[in-house]
């Protein structure tokens, strides 16, 4: 509820699998539709392969579950949601990493985060994913040189 | 770790093709120049330090953010 939807709010590029896509029946295709990191994330190197789940009607939250190790998963989200005027850069490196010819087939998300003592949320604006739709590589930045955070701050519609 | 004295102006070299120089000493502060090639990626360490950290600490409370951001029904 309350989330804007303008095109760049969607990460719907790629399929995706809702929670029941762990049955046997779904697999292959929750396997199909799988992002790769070949260099894992910072602080998981090991994890590779990833599915996003989609966790709302609305499109708002994903989740990225790790295929290497059910146990770990993070919640995402597209920054534009909070923060309209969010523009990172990608610097030739990589986006010659990820192969990308053209802004229109990079597709990124954010981490989200949460404070346990005081309950705030926040999205991680320093570490965003980027994915190449058509290859279906990606890998998470450290935006250097940039203002920032990996902890700004956001409050939920209706709370 | 390896721990050397440099002065200003004065470089290391780093494998094959990383050259870390000493640019200015001033009020406390180091200003270091990197010459790396392309595909060595170089960050402040703090920086990458940080996105780690966010990452683990947003995988280990993923249970609870899943609940607040799914709270609002569907």
């Amino acid at each position: 509820m309350g989330y804007p939807t303008s095109p760049n709010c969607t990460i719907r590029l790629w399929g995706m699998t809702d929670e029941t896509g762990t049955e046997s029946r779904e697999h292959k295709g929750v396997l199909e539709k799988a992002l790769r990191f070949p260099e894992g994330l910072p602080g998981l190197p090991d994890l590779e392969n990833f599915v996003i789940v989609e966790l709302r009607e609305d499109g708002a939250f994903q989740q990225l579950q790790s295929l290497d190790n059910t146990d770990v998963s993070m919640i995402v989200c597209v920054p534009w949601l909070f923060f309209p005027d969010y523009a990172p850069v990608l610097s030739d490196i990589e986006q010659a990493e990820l192969e990308l010819e053209s802004a229109d087939d990079a597709v990124l998300f954010v981490p989200v985060s949460f404070d346990r003592e005081s309950r705030q949320m926040f999205l991680n604006l320093l570490g965003p994913f980027v994915v190449n739709s058509k290859t279906r590589i990606g890998r998470q930045l450290v935006l250097t040189g940039t203002d920032y955070t990996t902890r700004t701050k956001i409050e939920l519609p209706g709370t | 770790m390896l721990v050397l004295t440099r002065r200003p102006g004065e470089s290391i070299v780093v494998g094959e093709n990383i050259v870390v120089t000493v640019i200015e000493i001033k009020g406390g502060q180091v200003r270091i120049g990197i010459d790396a090639p392309r595909e060595a990626e170089v960050y402040r360490e703090e920086i990458y330090e940080q996105v780690k950290q966010e990452n683990l600490t947003a995988i280990a409370n993923v249970d609870e953010i899943r609940k607040a951001v799914q709270g609002d029904g569907d």
